[in-house]
């Protein structure tokens, strides 16, 4: 299993779900571009898409037609882009890390800790998207848009408030995500890989004692009935990638393109901004719901983010970490915390 | 004919929307036959459920939520006429008014009377509000046979009003809650009103595809079993069994299978009718689209 993929699960925003997948249609003079997604058919998501489906086909004048496959009928994001591999797919929606496997970059922002909050990652969004975007396209992927899936917190039936809380803790650590795993072992705890789909088994069984992921996340995979605590921690922060093969992408008249980019561009945008309204009041809604907010205190934040940061130069030796972004990504962040050194340390 | 939005497209919102619970509105109403029969015997079943003429039924059945208003008026501490209640009005909240304000206002009385019948018939009910999954569940486990008809009631008037309200991430939330208590029905008698519980589980199992945590293979299980028990004549189930499963799964020929037999089998059965006309109606529209969805 790759470890691109793996680095869906933890980061399972409402987002992640637009698993898009385009194959170019035979000779006739539409080009056909089947659109796959983990969201269920007839979700918020999937009827965003199919309308932008539909604005791109009117305004190609029937063109382009984007044909959409909900429900994750053409697998998770390796799966799709083995199929682009082969020929058989020409594109998706992935979650970022899921499209690290052909653009290490892609995994940077996951990095556990690397933010403290939000304000932090509009202002690193805002200057690396653009980058992350055009070394997409030199990878051979169009990005039609990223949009957010937010932080991931810990959860578990203790309140965790420290690292020591984590200790002789049974850990979740999503399937081959290597970086968090590395992380997890830096500070002397105890990970367990295992798909995000048996995670609820896990907790059943005593398998897991700890989990983390988005509030929305949280929701949708029922983690929050058996889960008592969320400690308000961002640990790691997660983001979809709505991507098109750049051949396919370039098979489509200069206008063609312009619109699906705009259109779907969108989209994408508007799934961007409502994801952190929705986990906001997911947020509220576990709360409502049993699962306690836990406040951490920033002296043990700062603690776990410099144990982490130990792990730096081993993580520049990875094949997965694309150094020379991870060095302008800090450096961006620097910039930013050199101008507010006043703000919170972290925030939820 | 007056029916709001289609059921695979729920309303506005992130969380409903997400979860697109409102199909079930359409097998909701087959409950009907169970309240109806109840409260007024045959002539209003043999009236509303055996009427093949849904807009009839649309702008008459509020005439009846105004009686059912007033007789559980008349008599508060009644568990059979609150229970009753509690379906008519998640049934035509959930498939014959239009408007989604209303929806709301109409499931959360539904679910109000669920709760008030299933607390007078089982005491500790009355504290089942916000309590804990897992003690939810063990409570559940206490409830007995014989008060099947409550737990029912209060199962599908809560979903009703999850259903209306899924614009809010709490519907999400409290999905689990009444899965739970599906399933204790269902082990108080899987065939209770001739497989309606399999089918609402079926749908249940079948909002999140396998990535997000779905079981597939358990909504197909419940599905088959329902049709199984409906023999059938229960022609909901089987549009059910297509829009939810059969599209998430991407099995096209199951799909147009289910949806052919749908429009070949006969409607007019006793307590079916009403649904089973408006199964053909989503049937064909839904065959329709076969070829673009697929």
């Amino acid at each position: 299993m790759s470890q691109a993929r793996n680095r869906i699960a933890p980061y399972l925003s409402a987002w992640m779900t637009a698993l898009l997948v385009v194959a170019a249609a035979g000779p006739s003079l539409a080009a056909e571009i089947k659109i796959a997604s983990i969201a269920p058919d007839g979700s918020e998501w999937m009827r965003e898409m199919r309308a932008g489906g539909e604005r791109v086909r009117d305004l190609t004048e029937g063109r382009v037609v984007l044909k959409f496959y909900p429900g994750g009928v053409m697998g998770n994001d390796a799966q799709v882009l083995r199929k682009i591999r082969i020929g058989q797919l020409q594109g998706g929606a992935f979650t970022a890390g899921g499209l690290g496997e052909r653009y290490p970059a892609l995994n940077l922002y996951g990095i556990p800790l690397l933010f403290n909050s939000l304000e932090e990652v509009d202002y690193v969004r805002a200057r690396i998207d653009p980058k992350l975007a055009a070394g997409l396209a030199d990878a051979g992927f169009i990005s039609v848009g990223f949009s957010e899936g937010g932080f991931a917190n810990l959860m578990a039936n203790e309140p965790i408030r420290s690292v020591d809380d984590l200790r002789r803790k049974k850990i979740w650590v999503p399937d081959g995500d290597q970086i968090s795993y590395l992380a997890m072992e830096a500070l002397g705890l105890s990970p367990v890989f295992l798909p995000a789909t048996d995670v609820l088994t896990g907790l059943q069984t005593g398998l897991l004692d700890v989990v983390a992921a988005s509030p929305v996340a949280a929701l949708v995979l029922q983690w929050h009935t058996k889960v008592k605590h969320r400690t308000e921690l961002p640990v790691t922060y997660s983001m979809g990638v709505f991507a098109i093969e750049a051949r396919a992408m370039q098979a489509l008249g200069a206008e063609d393109q312009r619109v699906v980019r705009d259109v779907m561009g969108d989209v994408m945008l508007g799934i961007d901004r409502t994801s952190r309204e929705d986990n906001r009041r997911a947020a509220e809604v576990l709360t409502n719901a049993g699962v306690h907010p836990v406040a951490v205190n920033d002296a043990d934040i700062d603690n776990l983010r410099r144990t982490i940061e130990t792990i730096y130069p081993e993580l520049r030796q990875r094949s997965d970490i694309d150094v020379a972004m991870l060095d302008e990504l800090l450096a961006v962040l620097a910039e930013y915390r050199a101008a507010h050194p006043d703000a919170p340390t972290h925030s939820d | 004919m007056t029916r709001r939005t289609s059921p695979g497209a729920p309303r506005q919102a992130s969380a409903g929307a997400f979860l697109a619970l409102s199909a079930c509105a359409s097998l909701a109403l087959t409950g009907c036959a169970n309240l109806i029969g109840s409260m007024a015997a045959d002539t209003l079943s043999a009236a509303i459920l055996n009427q093949n003429d849904p807009e009839l039924v649309a702008s008459g059945v509020p005439a009846y939520l105004l009686l059912v208003d007033g007789m559980i008026s008349q008599s508060p501490d009644s568990a059979d006429l609150l229970a009753a209640g509690a379906e008519l009005f998640a049934l035509y909240g959930s498939r014959f008014e239009p408007d989604p304000d209303r929806v709301v206002l109409l499931t959360a009385k539904a679910r109000a009377y669920g709760e008030r019948a299933i607390c007078l018939a089982h005491e500790r009910a009355c504290r089942w509000r916000g309590l804990p999954y897992d003690e939810f569940v063990s409570q559940l486990a206490v409830v007995e046979a014989k008060k099947i008809d409550y737990l029912y009631s209060y199962a599908i008037s809560w979903l009703s009003y999850l259903d209306a309200t899924s614009d809010d991430w709490t519907a999400v939330a409290e999905l689990p809650w009444v899965e739970a208590a599906l399933e204790r029905a269902l082990q108080l008698d899987e065939a209770y009103e001739d497989g309606e519980l399999h089918a609402y589980l079926g749908i249940l199992n079948a909002l999140r595809p396998p990535a997000l945590g779905g079981r597939p293979e358990v909504s197909q299980m419940h599905f088959e079993r329902a049709v199984a028990l409906s023999a059938g004549r229960n022609l909901s189930v089987k549009v059910e069994y297509a829009r939810r499963y059969a599209r998430m799964m991407f099995e096209q020929d199951l799909h147009d299978r289910l949806l052919t037999e749908v429009l070949a089998a006969p409607v007019e059965v006793p307590g079916l009718t009403l649904f089973n006309v408006l199964a053909q109606q989503e049937a064909e529209q839904l065959l329709r689209s076969s070829k673009e969805y697929f």
